[in-house]
């Protein structure tokens, strides 16, 4: 099968070099409907979703291959050595961030940039470490799962209260989140909340901007200031703001922060 | 602020001013909301039925929230409709813990299906490695046996010698049977191979086997019309083998056993008969099955009960069907009748 429909693979745009867009736990790669249209005017931008998520082939889910971030690292290695044009920037959003250093550390030298949206190396508190969550917390993340992929796709389809302006979309958004299966969407929200890669940080030398907002629950401030400090060549830049999606809620701001900080790196 | 909302959180109405909607959730609601209906709200601008739990106190209020998002003068609102659904909660509680039982349940059968199919391997490989070893060591006690009838014995030799004849003949067709049972039952059915025969001169023979086997009973062949027809000769002599067997093993001691052979224009008809004590009319429902046998034949015990059900898979092998009838006036009647051209 080919990566491309696995990983339901879109490339637009033209440049120097290619920009992977890579979504977070619990959505897909509409996330980058901001991003895209902004970069792809200054590289080629490869937009794609994790397998098990949005439009990616459900039948190339193997439990026991994405049973760790190494399983989606392994994906983005073969998307890069087979998409990329030029040098790479990686940009990824919340446990997509972790599995883009993974998939460099295992291909030194290959990504030119990393761009961090609201990552976080370890969900759990841990010691001094205080990553925002429990494992209880995570348990009480899988309860609200199963409480709503129970009846997901009959209850998501018919949007009673209409979605303004913008119908057409509204029901490409609710199909592609209605295929997310649940067991998947349970396997995935595990292997992410539960995966600790701080030991890894030191050893990423590859220029990385870590954005993140002002107020995130998910990846709270401490957190952010952890991984600057422990990533050896990084920027750590705040947009101001609520959430753990700056991409969708402040994509003027933080896009603005990624240009500065690919200027700064020649890319 | 909302009565009904602070009647659900327990809480006054300033408490909750200036709060926002995710501090009133479960952490894995905040989570669920960070990662899932904050972005899609944002991106569709509405959502319907998301499934979250208010924290009141020490307990939580499952509740459903619809949701809009719309811009006022350059302000961004977002209004969220609420209904508690306790019931539609136990509900679904319910319906995770079926399904789980479901699943486990499935899985258990699944294993238990497994293990039998790996036991019923096993079995058939046994009976088959067994049948295999048993037939080189009777082959050579039948080699030697006919060794010895060519020299000039004592009439009381030749008697024991033809028990040992006999009995490793009888043992013979005992394990033939046990791997034809198993072919039949756990591989692919019974081998046949059809020809052209004279099926009046292959009963014949076979009678004439049996007869010499068995001196001491009378067995009578008859044939009926034509002689020609497709069978497979070596399956017909087993056939038949088989249910004289049992005809004279269960029939009256010292009563004939009659062999009836026919061709008809379309089918071919074997019976044998036996006379003496019907077959109860319990034991006949069933008779063609393994494993089955009539009441104990006067000889003691004799077969494992294969014979009957081999009869009927080589019948069914020629596109027929093997039947029964026993009376007290006329005696058991066994027949096997199959199409002339297969």
């Amino acid at each position: 099968m080919s990566i491309v429909t696995r990983n339901n693979v879109h490339v637009t745009g033209d440049g120097p070099a290619t920009m992977f867009l890579a979504h977070g736990f619990g959505c897909d790669q509409n996330m980058w409907r901001f991003f895209e249209p902004v970069f792809a005017t200054r590289y080629r931008v490869v937009r794609f979703d994790l397998v098990g998520s949005g439009n990616s082939d459900l039948g190339a889910y193997d439990r026991t291959k994405y049973a760790s971030l190494r399983g989606y690292a392994d994906d983005m290695r073969e998307l890069i050595s087979e998409l990329a044009e030029g040098p790479v920037i990686l940009v990824g959003h919340s446990v997509s961030a972790m599995i883009g250093m993974l998939a460099d550390l295992a291909d030194p030298g290959r990504v030119a940039g990393h761009v961090m949206v609201s990552p976080s190396p370890c969900y759990i508190n841990d010691g001094d470490y205080v990553g925002g969550f429990t494992r209880k917390d995570i348990d009480s993340l899988l309860a609200t799962l199963e409480g709503n992929y129970l009846g997901w796709s009959s209850n998501m389809a018919p949007v009673i209260m209409g979605a303004p302006g913008e119908p057409e979309l509204a029901v490409e958004l609710t199909n592609s989140f209605c295929r997310t299966d649940p067991e998947i969407a349970k396997q995935f929200a595990r292997v992410t909340f539960l995966s600790d890669t701080r030991a890894e940080l030191p050893r990423l030398a590859t220029p990385t901007l870590v954005l993140q907002c002002t107020d995130d629950i998910i990846a709270p401030l401490t957190v952010g200031e952890y991984m600057q400090r422990k990533l050896p060549s990084s920027t750590l830049q705040l947009i101001e703001n609520v959430g753990h999606c700056p991409h969708l809620s402040a994509p003027a701001a933080s896009t603005r922060a990624i240009d500065a900080f690919l200027e700064q790196h020649g890319l | 602020m909302n009565r009904t909302l602070c009647h659900w959180l327990d809480q006054e109405s300033e408490a909750l001013v200036g709060k926002r909607f995710q501090d009133l959730l479960t952490v894995g609601g905040r989570i669920f909301h960070q990662t899932h209906w904050a972005p899609l709200l944002q991106m569709q601008g509405s959502l319907s039925e998301v499934k979250l739990e208010l924290v009141r106190g020490d307990s939580t209020i499952p509740v459903i929230v619809n949701a809009v998002r719309r811009t006022v003068e350059g302000v961004v609102v977002q209004d969220l409709a609420l209904y508690v659904a306790r019931d539609r909660d136990r509900f679904e509680q319910e319906l995770v813990r079926t399904q789980k039982r479901l699943e486990q349940l499935v899985a258990e059968a699944t294993t238990l299906h497994e293990q039998a199919r790996i036991r019923a391997t096993f079995a058939e490989q046994m009976v088959g490695i067994v049948s295999h070893d048993l037939r080189n060591p009777l082959s050579t006690i039948g080699m030697a046996s006919a060794m010895l009838l060519r020299d000039d014995l004592p009439p009381g030799q030749q008697r024991t010698l033809g028990r040992i004849t006999r009995a490793t003949e009888r043992a013979t067709h005992l394990i033939e049977d046990l791997l034809d049972f198993t072919q039949a039952r756990l591989g692919t059915g019974l081998k046949m191979v059809a020809t052209v025969l004279d099926l009046r001169a292959s009963v014949a023979e076979a009678v004439h086997e049996l007869a010499m086997l068995h001196p001491e009973r009378r067995l009578v062949h008859r044939h009926e019309g034509e002689a020609s027809c497709t069978a497979d000769g070596h399956r017909i002599a087993q056939l038949v083998g088989n249910l004289v067997s049992n005809a004279l093993a269960y029939g009256k001691a010292g009563g004939a056993v009659t062999v009836t052979s026919t061709v008809d224009a379309a089918q071919v008809t074997i019976a044998v008969h036996n006379e003496g004590e019907p077959i109860p009319d319990d034991r006949i429902v069933g008779l063609f099955h393994p494993m089955t046998r009539g009441a104990q034949p006067a000889g003691g015990s004799r077969s494992v009960g294969l014979g009957l059900f081999i009869v009927g898979e080589i019948s069914k092998g020629h596109g027929g069907a093997a039947t029964v009838v026993s009376t007290l006036a006329d005696g058991t009647t066994f027949t096997a009748a199959f199409p002339r051209t297969s």
